[in-house]
C-alpha cells in the first residue's frame, strides 16, 4: 500500500486534483451526452429515414414512369391502328366516291352527247327543210322566169316535190 | 556537452497555481478543453438541420465515425451503452493532447523565484500543462472507464443469465455470477476426465485474468501519461537544445524555432494515436467481457 501511495505521490496524484479532473471529465461527458450524441443520432436516423423514403419514392416514380410509358405506348399503338383503319376507310371511301363520280360523269357525258346529237339532228333536219323550201322557191322562180308563165299552185307543189325528192337523193 | 541536458525538462507532476491547491495548471487546461468542446458542439448542434452546416457536419462525421468503430468492436447490442463513454474519452483525449501543442502551453508561466508576473524564460511553474500529461486526469478517465466497464459487463452478463427477466438487482447479481463463470469456468465445452485437470488450469487463468483486469486502469493511465509527458519533454528539450549546445542568443532562438518543428508533427500523430489506443483498448475490454461463450 505504501508503495502505491509513494508512486501516486511521485506522479502528483492527490484527491482534490483527482476529483477535479473526474468532475471535468464527467462534465464533458454530460455536455456531449446532452448536446451532441442524441441530436446527431436522431439527425442521422431522420436522414436515413428520409433517404429510405426518397429511395422508395424513386422506385415508385420509376415504376409509375414505366407504367405510364407502357400505357402511352399502348395508347400510341391503338391510335396508330385506329389511324391506319381510318386512313384505309377514307381511302376506300374516296375510291368509291371517285368511282361513283366517274360513273356519274360518264353518264352525264353520255347524256350530253346524246342531247348534242339530238340537237344536231334537229338542226340538220331544220336546215334541210329550209334548204328544201329555199330550193323549191328558187326553182319555181327560175321556172317562172324561164317559161314566162305564172305557175299554178299545183305546178309549184309538183316542182317542189320533184326538187325535194332529188335533193333528198 | 549534452551531459548537461536534463532528461526531463518539465515536471512529472502538475503544479498548483496560486488560486488554490486543487487548481493545477493541468486542471486549468482540462477546464479550457471542456469549454472549447462545449463551445464547438453548441455552435455545431445549436440549430441542427437536416442539411448540415460545416460545424454540424464535423460533429456528425465524428459521432458517426466513432459509433461505427465502436459498433464494429463491441457489437450492435452493447454499442449504444458503451458509445457515449468511449466517444467522450476519444474526443477529450485528442483535444487535450493537441491542446498541449498550442504555443504557450508549457512555455509561459512563473520562474523559480515565483515572481508575480508571467515569463517565458526559466519556467518553473507553467501556466498551462496538457491535461493528459497529468496522472490525475489519465487515472480519472481510466477509472471512469473501469467502472463503466463493470456496469456494462454485469448488466450484459446478468441479462444473458436471466434471459432478460428480473429487476436491476437480480440482473447485477446474476451478472456477477456470469462474470465468475466467464472468468474461471473451463471454456470450449470440455467434458469427461480431461475437464478435471483443465478446471485448475482455467482457475489459474481466471486469477491471472483478474489481476490483469485490476491493472487495466494503471496500464491505461500510465501509457497515456507516459506518451504525452514524453512528448512534452521532447518538445521542451528540442526548444532548449540550442542553449545546451552552447550557442549564442541568435543561435538559441533559431534552434528553438527549427528543432521542435518535426517533433510537432510527430506529436500531432502521437496525440491522435494515443486517443485511439486508449479508446480502442476500453472497447476491446468491453467486448471481451460481454462476449458469451454460446455466441461463438
Amino acid at each position: 500500500m505504501d508503495i502505491i501511495t509513494k508512486v501516486l505521490s511521485t506522479f502528483g496524484v492527490e484527491w482534490p486534483m483527482f476529483i477535479a479532473q473526474v468532475i471535468i471529465f464527467m462534465i464533458v461527458y454530460a455536455v456531449l451526452q446532452k448536446f451532441v450524441f442524441p441530436q446527431v443520432t436522431s439527425m442521422l436516423e431522420e436522414r436515413r429515414r428520409r433517404i429510405e423514403e426518397g429511395e422508395a419514392n424513386l422506385a415508385k416514380i420509376k415504376s409509375d414512369l414505366e407504367s405510364a410509358e407502357r400505357k402511352a405506348s399502348e395508347i400510341i399503338g391503338d391510335a396508330n391502328k385506329q389511324a391506319e383503319r381510318m386512313i384505309r376507310e377514307a381511302t376506300d371511301s374516296a375510291m368509291f366516291a371517285g368511282e361513283k363520280k366517274k360513273q356519274e360523269a360518264v353518264a352525264e357525258a353520255g347524256q350530253i352527247i346524246s342531247k348534242a346529237k339530238e340537237a344536231s339532228q334537229l338542226e340538220h333536219e331544220k336546215l334541210m327543210a329550209e334548204l328544201k323550201r329555199d330550193f323549191g322557191r328558187l326553182l319555181v322562180d327560175t321556172t317562172t322566169k324561164v317559161t314566162g308563165r305564172v305557175l299554178t299552185q299545183e305546178d309549184q307543189d309538183r316542182i317542189n316535190k320533184d326538187a325535194v325528192s332529188q335533193v333528198a337523193l | 556537452m549534452l551531459d548537461n541536458l536534463p532528461l526531463a525538462a518539465v515536471s512529472v507532476e502538475a503544479n498548483s497555481l496560486k488560486f488554490g491547491h486543487w487548481l493545477t495548471n493541468s486542471v486549468l487546461v482540462g477546464a479550457l478543453v471542456l469549454c472549447a468542446i462545449t463551445w464547438f458542439v453548441r455552435r455545431g448542434m445549436k440549430d441542427a438541420t437536416l442539411i448540415p452546416n460545416k460545424k454540424q457536419n464535423v460533429c456528425e462525421f465524428l459521432v458517426e465515425f466513432l459509433y461505427n468503430q465502436v459498433e464494429g468492436i463491441v457489437g450492435k447490442k452493447v454499442a449504444p451503452k458503451a458509445f457515449p463513454l468511449l466517444a467522450t474519452m476519444f474526443i477529450f483525449i485528442v483535444v487535450s493532447n493537441w491542446f498541449g501543442l498550442i504555443p504557450g502551453v508549457g512555455t509561459i508561466g512563473w520562474d523559480s523565484h515565483h515572481t508575480s508576473y508571467l515569463t517565458a524564460e526559466h519556467i518553473k511553474t507553467p501556466l498551462l500543462r496538457p491535461a493528459t500529461a497529468d496522472l490525475n486526469m489519465t487515472l480519472a478517465m481510466a477509472l471512469c472507464a473501469f467502472f463503466v466497464w463493470i456496469w456494462i459487463t454485469l448488466n450484459e452478463l446478468g441479462e444473458h443469465e436471466t434471459h432478460g427477466k428480473g429487476g436491476l438487482i437480480i440482473r447485477l447479481v446474476f451478472g456477477f455470477w456470469g462474470f465468475i463463470k466467464h472468468t474461471f469456468a473451463p471454456k470450449g465445452g470440455l467434458t469427461g476426465p480431461i475437464a478435471i485437470p483443465l478446471f485448475f488450469v482455467f482457475l489459474m487463468v481466471g486469477v491471472i485474468e483478474l489481476v490483469s483486469i485490476a491493472f487495466r486502469p494503471v496500464s491505461l493511465s500510465l501509457r497515456l501519461l507516459g506518451n504525452i509527458f514524453a512528448g512534452e519533454t521532447l518538445l521542451h528539450t528540442m526548444m532548449t537544445l540550442g542553449g545546451a549546445l552552447g550557442l549564442g542568443p541568435l543561435g538559441q532562438f533559431v534552434t528553438s524555432v527549427l528543432f521542435p518543428i518535426p517533433f510537432y508533427f510527430m506529436e500531432i500523430l502521437v496525440g491522435g494515436l494515443q486517443a485511439v489506443v486508449f479508446t480502442l483498448l476500453c472497447a476491446v475490454y468491453i467486448k471481451l467481457s460481454t462476449t458469451h461463450d454460446d455466441a461463438h
